[in-house]
C-alpha cells in the first residue's frame, strides 16, 4: 500500500500503536550495516549489496564504515588472534542499540580452521545476535539473516539488550 | 659462477635440480647464483625435520631458498640444514629484496635468527605471542572436538603421537 | 617521542622537518578501513599530505593454514587451499594439484587439463572483476561494482553448476578435477564467451577515457621494470611494467602451451598501465575459454589409480575391492613418497606457488604457499612515496593484494 493510498484509507481516523512497537518498526526497517568485512565472506557481502540480490530492499544498503554510523555489525569471515582486539575495540564504539551478524562458518565457529591462529567463534569477544551458516554462505543466506534479525529487532521494543 | 666446493650436495627431488650448501656459505652461494642469472626469489622457507623417521637429514631445520633464471627459465632450489636454539643464519635481504619479508615470517613461524637482517621482528603473529606456530613441536591448538577420534594425535606434538 | 599505538607497535616522532615546512604526521591506516581491500594495516608517515614513509603491517587475516595442511591428510588439502587465495580458488588448488602429482609422478588426462584451464581462466576473470569494480568504487566510479558483480554473479552460477558451490569450489584436486562438466555448464559457458567481450566493452566504455579515473590513475604509482623485477613482483603488477612474463607462456603448465594467447603488457609502469593490463588479460581469458571449449577433448577426468582417487560411485555396489578402496582412501587417505616438490602457477595477482615437503606418510610435512600478493605488497613503499595520501588508495587498489593471500 502506498503513503498516499494509506492516507486516503485513514481519513480522519487515527492510528494507535505502543511506543516500542512503533520504535522497533523503525529500527527494524533502517539497520545500517558497519562493513567488517575480513575474508572470503566479505566479498559475498558485497554480493548481497549489488544488483542481483540488492540488499537496499530492506533498507540495509546504507553499508557504513564508520562504526559510530552503525547499527549492526557482520562479522564477514575468520578472525585472527590479531584482529580480536581491533574486533572488540570497534564493537564498542558503536552506538546503542547494536547487533552483531556472525556470517559463515570462520566467524560463527573456526570452521574448517581448527587451530591457533583463529578465534574458534567470534561469540567469544562479542554477542553474536544471528549466526549464518556456510563457507561461504550465499547472498540470499545473508539476506535471510538479516530478515531474521528485523523480526527481532521489531519484538524488542525501546529497551532492545537489558 | 657458484664454485664446487660451496656445493656439499645436490640432486633431483620430483624433477627439482637442487643443491645443498653449507650455512654459513648461505649468503656467498646466493650471491654467486645471483651473478650467474638466478635473479628471483621466488621464495624463502623453512622445513622443520623433527621426529623425522627416514634419519636422511643432518640437522632440524632445513632453510629453502628458490631461486629462478628468468631468461633460462631454470629454477633451483638451495637447501641449507642448521641446528642450535635459535637456529642462526645469515640475512639475504641486501642479495635479494623479497627476503626481507620472508625471512621475517621464517623468524616469526620457526623461530630462525637471520643475523644481518634490519628488522627481524614478528610479521604475521601478535607482537607478544609466545612461541613459533610452524614448528612440529607446536601443537595445532584450536579446540577439543567432541566425540572425535583424532582428538589425540590432534592436540598433541607429533614427537609424542 | 615515542608513542604506543597499540598491538605493540610503537611510532617514534623524530620532529622532523618536511619540505612544506611542517613536522612530519604519522597517521594509521586500517586495519578496518574500507579501501585497504580487506584488513591492511598502514604506519604513515606524512609531510602535508605527502607519503614520506610507509610501513605496512600485515597479519591480521593470518589463519594459520600452513600449520592446518600438516595436520589434515593429502586429499583434505585441497579445501584449506581454496581459502587462502580468496578470489581465486582454482589456482590455489591447481599449484597445490600440480606439486603433489609432481611427486606421485602422474600426469592427469587431456579433458581433466582443459577443464581445469577452464576453471583458472574463468576465475581470472572474476577476481579481476572484482578488482575492477571495489577499485572502481575507490576511483569515484560506482556503478563499475554493480557491472562487475553482474558478471560476476554468472561466473559463481557456473561455478556452481560444475562443482556445487559458489566460491570455494575445491574443484581440482591432486590426480583430475572433482566431476565432469555437466551439459548446462557447457552450454552456460558457451553463452558466457559470446556475451564476455561485450561486457569488457562496457567496463571500458566507462573508464578508459574518463577522465576522472585517468586523472586519479595516470602517472600514479610508478614502477620501473628494473625496480619491479629486483623487487620481486609478478602477475600484473610486473606486466604492467613492461615486462612480458607469464608463466602461463614463460613455463607452460596444464597444456596451456596448446592455446593461442598474448600476454598482456603496458609501458606505462603506474596504476593506469596495471589496469590496462587486466582489461586485456580479461579479454585474452576468453579467448583461452573460447578454444578450451571447442577443444575440449574427450575422456576421463581422473587418473586411473584407486589409490589416489576413489572408485566411481557405482562401482561400488558390485565391487568388494573398490569399497575397501574407497573405505582406505577416506580412513587412511593415500601416502605420497618422500621427497619435495614445487609447482607455480600464474593466478590473477602472480606467481601462486605451492611447495610440499612429503615425509612418506598420509600426512604432509610441509605446505607452503609462495603467495603472489605477500611479494607484491613489499613495493608499495616504493609506489607510494612522495604521492599524495588519497593516491595511495588507488596504488593499493591496483596492487590487488588479497590479504587472505598475504597473511596466510
Amino acid at each position: 500500500m502506498g503513503v498516499e493510498a494509506l492516507a486516503e484509507s485513514l481519513g480522519q481516523n487515527i492510528l494507535t500503536t505502543t511506543l516500542g512497537k512503533l520504535i522497533g518498526w523503525g529500527r527494524g526497517n533502517s539497520v545500517w550495516p558497519l562493513q567488517f568485512g575480513l575474508a572470503c565472506c566479505a566479498i559475498e557481502m558485497i554480493h548481497t549489496a549489488t544488483a542481483s540480490v540488492d540488499i537496499a530492499r530492506f533498507g540495509s544498503e546504507a553499508m557504513r564504515a564508520s562504526p559510530r554510523q552503525a547499527d549492526m555489525m557482520i562479522v564477514s569471515g575468520r578472525v585472527s588472534q590479531k584482529m580480536a582486539p581491533i574486533l572488540r575495540t570497534i564493537y564498542d564504539q558503536m552506538p546503542e542499540p547494536k547487533w552483531v551478524i556472525s556470517m559463515g562458518a570462520c566467524a560463527s565457529t573456526g570452521g574448517v580452521f581448527n587451530n591457533y591462529a583463529l578465534l574458534q567463534g567470534v561469540d567469544k569477544i562479542v554477542p553474536v545476535d544471528v549466526y549464518v551458516p556456510g563457507c561461504p554462505p550465499r547472498p540470499e543466506d545473508l539476506l535471510n539473516a538479516l530478515m531474521i534479525l528485523q523480526e527481532r529487532i521489531k519484538a524488542q521494543g525501546i529497551t532492545p539488550r537489558q | 659462477m657458484i664454485s664446487d666446493n660451496l656445493i656439499l650436495e645436490r640432486g633431483v627431488s620430483a624433477g627439482d635440480a637442487w643443491i645443498a650448501v653449507a650455512p654459513e656459505n648461505v649468503h656467498m652461494a646466493l650471491g654467486a647464483l645471483k651473478e650467474e642469472g638466478y635473479r628471483l626469489l621466488v621464495f624463502l622457507t623453512c622445513v622443520d625435520h623433527l621426529a623425522d623417521s627416514s634419519g636422511q637429514f643432518p640437522a632440524r631445520f632445513e632453510v629453502v631458498y628458490e631461486l629462478r633464471n628468468m631468461e633460462t627459465r631454470e629454477l633451483i632450489r638451495v637447501r641449507a640444514f642448521i641446528d642450535g636454539d635459535p637456529p642462526r643464519i645469515d640475512s639475504v635481504h641486501d642479495l635479494f629484496p623479497p627476503a626481507n619479508w620472508d625471512e621475517r615470517e621464517t623468524f616469526d613461524m620457526f623461530g630462525v635468527v637471520f643475523a644481518g637482517h634490519p628488522d627481524l621482528t614478528r610479521i604475521l603473529m601478535p607482537d607478544d605471542w609466545v612461541g613459533h606456530p610452524l614448528r612440529r613441536d607446536f601443537p595445532v591448538g584450536g579446540e577439543v572436538v567432541e566425540f572425535s577420534e583424532e582428538h589425540e594425535t590432534w592436540q598433541t606434538a607429533p614427537e609424542k603421537a | 617521542m615515542t608513542t604506543e599505538i597499540g598491538q605493540g607497535i610503537t611510532v617514534t616522532k623524530t620532529g622532523e622537518q618536511g619540505a612544506f615546512g611542517g613536522e612530519l604526521l604519522t597517521i594509521n591506516f586500517g586495519p578496518h578501513h574500507p579501501s585497504t581491500h580487506g584488513v591492511l594495516r598502514l604506519i604513515v608517515d606524512l609531510d602535508g599530505e605527502q607519503v614520506r614513509r610507509l610501513k605496512p603491517v600485515i597479519g591480521y587475516l593470518h589463519t594459520g593454514i600452513e600449520k592446518q595442511a600438516e595436520a589434515l591428510r593429502w586429499q583434505q588439502v585441497v579445501v584449506v587451499t581454496d581459502r587462502h587465495d580468496y578470489l581465486s580458488p582454482p589456482f590455489n588448488n591447481l599449484s597445490y594439484a600440480l606439486a603433489v602429482e609432481k611427486l606421485l609422478g602422474v600426469e592427469v588426462p587431456p579433458r581433466a587439463n582443459a577443464l581445469r584451464v577452464i576453471m583458472c581462466e574463468l576465475t581470472r576473470i572474476s577476481s579481476h572483476l572484482v578488482w575492477l569494480g571495489t577499485s572502481g568504487i575507490e576511483l569515484g566510479a560506482s556503478t563499475m561494482l554493480m557491472y562487475c558483480f553482474r558478471e560476476r554473479d554468472t561466473i559463481l552460477d557456473m561455478n556452481e553448476e560444475i562443482s556445487g558451490f559458489r566460491m570455494h569450489t575445491s574443484y581440482i584436486r591432486p590426480g583430475g578435477v572433482m566431476a565432469d562438466a555437466t551439459p548446462r555448464f557447457l552450454e552456460l559457458l558457451d553463452r558466457f564467451c559470446n556475451q564476455m567481450p561485450g561486457n569488457i566493452d562496457e567496463y571500458e566504455a566507462l573508464l578508459t577515457m574518463n577522465p576522472i579515473f585517468r586523472s586519479r590513475t595516470i602517472g600514479i604509482g610508478r614502477l620501473p621494470a628494473e625496480d619491479a623485477k629486483v623487487l620481486g613482483a609478478t602477475g600484473p603488477m610486473l606486466r604492467g611494467s613492461g615486462v612480458p612474463w607469464d608463466l602461463r607462456k614463460s613455463m607452460p603448465y596444464s597444456g596451456y602451451e596448446s592455446y593461442d594467447f598474448e600476454v598482456a603488457t603496458s609501458d606505462l609502469c603506474d596504476c593506469y598501465g596495471r589496469y590496462l593490463v587486466r582489461i586485456k588479460e580479461m579479454r585474452e581469458s576468453v579467448k583461452i575459454l573460447r578454444q578450451a571449449l571447442d577443444g575440449l577433448p574427450d575422456g576421463p577426468v581422473n587418473i586411473d589409480d584407486r589409490k589416489v582417487l576413489p572408485p566411481p560411485r557405482e562401482e561400488l555396489e558390485t565391487s568388494m575391492e573398490a569399497v575397501i578402496h574407497h573405505f582406505k582412501l577416506f580412513t587412511e587417505g593415500y601416502t605420497v613418497p618422500a621427497g619435495d616438490a614445487y609447482a607455480a602457477v600464474e593466478s590473477g595477482r602472480g606467481e601462486n606457488g605451492c611447495y610440499v615437503v612429503s615425509d612418506g606418510t598420509h600426512k604432509p610435512r610441509r605446505v607452503k604457499f609462495r603467495s603472489a600478493s605477500f611479494v607484491n605488497l613489499q613495493p608499495l613503499e616504493r609506489m607510494a612515496m612522495n604521492h599524495m595520501v588519497a593516491d595511495m588508495v588507488a596504488i593499493i587498489g591496483t596492487a590487488d593484494a588479497v590479504l587472505g593471500d598475504v597473511d596466510r
